[in-house]
C-alpha cells in the first residue's frame, strides 16, 4: 500500500486506520507471526492498541497518514472493516469503491486502477517484493 | 424409532467432523480451523455498505494516543483512500 501512497499521494489523500488485531497470541495466532516475529495480545486498551499501532510505524518506516480506532471499534463497525479492507471516498464524500474483505478479497490493485482510471496509470511494483503485513502490501 | 435417531445422530456427527476436516485443510491444521470459527468468524461481517453511499464518519485516535480527528475531516478535496487493518 506503501508504494501506491507513494504514486498517487499527489492525486488522493490517504488514511490507514488500524483495527482490531486480525491473529494475536491470545486469540488465533497464525505460525507466519512468530516467524515474522509480530506477537502481541489483543489490546484490551486504547494505551495498548497505540503502542502496537507506533511499533508498526517504527518497524515498517510506514509512510501512510495513520489514525487508529478507538476502543469501541466505531470505525471497524461501520465499514466492516476487519481484519482489512480497503475503501475510497470520493470528493463529495460517497463510496466510490469498496474493496472485498481481507484477507482472500483484499486487493490493492483493485484501489490502485481506481485511481490509474482517474489519474492515469503508473506502472505497479513487482508483487514478489512485498512484505507480508497488510498495511505495507 | 430409536434407530432413526441414532442414525440421525451418526449422520450429523459424521457430517460436523466433514465440516472440521474440510476446515483444518483450508486453514492449515485443526488449530488453525479452530481459530477461525472461534474467534475469526464472529467479527467477519459484510457490511450493507455499497459503492455511492454516503461514507461513514468515525472518530479516531492519532498516533500520539491523546489527540483525535474524524474520517470526514479529510474528506471534500481529493479521493480519499481509506486502508483498513492490523500488525498481525
Amino acid at each position: 500500500m506503501a508504494k501506491i501512497y507513494d504514486d498517487y499521494k499527489d492525486h488522493a489523500d490517504f488514511l490507514t486506520i488500524y483495527v482490531r488485531e486480525a491473529h494475536p497470541t491470545d486469540e488465533w495466532q497464525m505460525k507466519s507471526n512468530v516467524k515474522d516475529d509480530v506477537c502481541y495480545a489483543q489490546p484490551k486498551n486504547l494505551e495498548q492498541r497505540v503502542a502496537i499501532a507506533n511499533d508498526f510505524i517504527k518497524r515498517f518506516s510506514y509512510p501512510v497518514p495513520f489514525g487508529i480506532d478507538d476502543m469501541s471499534n466505531a470505525a471497524n463497525d461501520a465499514y466492516a472493516a476487519w481484519p482489512e479492507r480497503l475503501y475510497i471516498i470520493d470528493e463529495s464524500g460517497h463510496i466510490a469503491y469498496r474493496g472485498g474483505m481481507g484477507p482472500f478479497h483484499y486487493n490493492p490493485a483493485e484501489a490502485r486502477a481506481w485511481l490509474a482510471a482517474r489519474f492515469g496509470g503508473v506502472t505497479p511494483p513487482a508483487s514478489n517484493s512485498a512484505p507480508s503485513q497488510p498495511f505495507a502490501r | 424409532m430409536k434407530k432413526a435417531w441414532v442414525w440421525f445422530g451418526c449422520s450429523v456427527g459424521v457430517l460436523l467432523l466433514a465440516v472440521f476436516v474440510g476446515l483444518s485443510i483450508m486453514a492449515g491444521s485443526p488449530k488453525d480451523a479452530f481459530g477461525m470459527v472461534r474467534y475469526a468468524l464472529p467479527h467477519m461481517h459484510r457490511g450493507t455498505l455499497k459503492v455511492g453511499d454516503d461514507a461513514p464518519d468515525a472518530r479516531l485516535v492519532a498516533l500520539d494516543g491523546s489527540s483525535h480527528f474524524h474520517i470526514r475531516e479529510r474528506t471534500g478535496i481529493r479521493p480519499l483512500v481509506l486502508v483498513f487493518g492490523s500488525y498481525t
